[in-house]
């Protein structure tokens, strides 16, 4: 099962400590958000809303790719992959 | 014997610490840095909670033993997916031996065990028939205040802006606005028990029937547990303001009066605490090392906290993160040499 990395942001070390990368097995992106929160449950709330929803100010980056831009999150993940997390607020 | 005050600001949480003299301040911090935190308690059992929250990351508890040192509670209080709701913010917490009640943004209330681990939507409340004409204030549509009827563990009130008090004589099952005789702000056309602006409230220590409440539109008292509400403000400059607090020992009440709902600041750029020494009756200025001029800080419904020490401590922070503090019950105040972010809350812990 490939291995791919979240990296998270500094505002989350309320929840996690210090890790800024958490490295977890998974086939698809959904998949790996499911261990992630398993592993650090404390991250449940801060990434998704009530509705199991990625929460509307995050921004997920599948490598490159903004995850909002495909059609869910059942897409494969290769080897070293990486998925970084970002508040998408801009602006004043 | 120490002081400790928790201020929670819109960008992190500091720590003021004194000995029983508080004269002299140790300022640390930011805990929590870049969160806001818009709540703090102490539980009888002695630990603390603090509520925190982000626009982008939402709200959540936390826990710690010493207030410097703080971990998240796993599986918060939280909205159903059904409900269409979302916890923006957690407005109040209010713990005793048995379990654990929280305020929220959107507005409603969250039922913890005496752990704050497991938690439910208080449904009398949250479900209310009067909802659909809930409106929020300026703040948001948030359950801010909690209190809780010393004599009567089935009796309490919780305050929502800008919707009114409720009060609940079964444990926080069923709930009944309790607004007569204050004046309404956002009128609804059916529902007419609702739409008034509550912003503080505060309790006798010993007499449940004895309530205090500063509403947007007036500083109120009740005698009758809510039932019914007699405005006293004689001598305060406006009735408009935020926060108010009572001593436990001396029944003092304190409030920040601003000038109107349009401008929310000190009248003539003069901060000054007032102080009620009759229950209320009247209320004079406590200026005495205040700034007396220039001086265009507000104070939110949070921000106002005594240590209940004799004299009390009374301590302030402001919208331009100003600590202002007295340690001989208001009687004369200093300012501490910091500038913290917007202060959305204070809370004081005497050991």
């Amino acid at each position: 099962m490939p291995t791919v990395t979240f990296e998270l942001p500094s505002l989350l070390s309320i929840a996690i400590g210090e890790e800024s990368e958490v490295p977890v097995e998974a086939e698809t992106l959904a998949e790996a958000f499911e261990v992630l929160v398993t592993r650090r449950p404390t991250l449940q709330i801060h990434l998704f809303d009530e509705s199991g929803d990625l929460r509307p100010h995050i921004l997920c980056l599948h490598n490159d790719q903004n995850v909002r831009w495909l059609t869910g999150l059942d897409v494969p993940v290769a080897p070293g992959d990486v998925i970084t997390i970002h508040q998408a607020v801009s602006g004043g | 014997m120490s002081a400790r005050v928790f201020v929670g600001t819109a960008k992190g949480a500091f720590l003021l610490t004194s000995d029983h003299s508080r004269q002299d301040w140790t300022i640390e911090g930011p805990l929590f840095p870049g969160w806001k935190v818009t709540s703090a308690t102490r539980t009888p059992r002695g630990t603390f909670l603090a509520g925190t929250g982000s626009f982008v990351y939402g709200a959540t508890l936390h826990q710690s033993d010493d207030l410097k040192n703080w971990k998240q509670i796993e599986g918060g209080p939280s909205y159903s997916k059904e409900s269409g709701r979302a916890i923006k913010e957690i407005w109040t917490i209010d713990a005793t031996e048995e379990r654990t009640l929280v305020g929220v943004d959107e507005a409603g209330l969250f039922l913890g065990d005496a752990e704050a681990k497991s938690w439910k939507p208080l449904g009398g409340l949250n479900d209310h028939p009067t909802r659909e004409a809930w409106q929020p204030g300026f703040g948001g549509l948030c359950a801010h205040s909690i209190v809780r009827d010393p004599n009567n563990t089935e009796r309490l009130w919780c305050g929502i802006s800008a919707v009114g008090v409720f009060r609940s004589d079964d444990g926080g099952e069923s709930w009944r606005p309790k607004n007569v005789g204050i004046p309404v702000i956002l009128e609804d056309k059916v529902h007419k028990e609702v739409g008034f602006c509550v912003h503080g409230l505060a309790i006798d220590p010993d007499d449940g029937n004895m309530l205090y409440r500063q509403d947007h539109l007036g500083m109120f008292r009740s005698r009758d547990a809510g039932d019914t509400w007699e405005r006293n403000e004689e001598g305060l400059p406006s009735g408009f303001g935020f926060p108010i607090a009572l001593d436990r020992t001396t029944r003092h009440l304190f409030a920040v009066p601003l000038k109107s709902d349009e401008y929310r600041f000190p009248a003539d750029g003069h901060f000054r605490v007032y102080r009620s020494r009759d229950r209320g009756d009247t209320w004079e200025p406590l200026a005495n090392g205040l700034p007396s001029e220039h001086c265009y800080a507000g104070v939110l419904r949070g921000a106002l906290a005594v240590d209940h020490l004799d004299p009390c401590g009374v301590y302030v922070g402001t919208t331009s993160g100003s600590v202002h503090l007295s340690g001989d019950g208001g009687d004369s105040w200093r300012t501490l040499p910091c500038t913290l972010p917007r202060i959305l809350c204070v809370e004081a812990f005497a050991d």
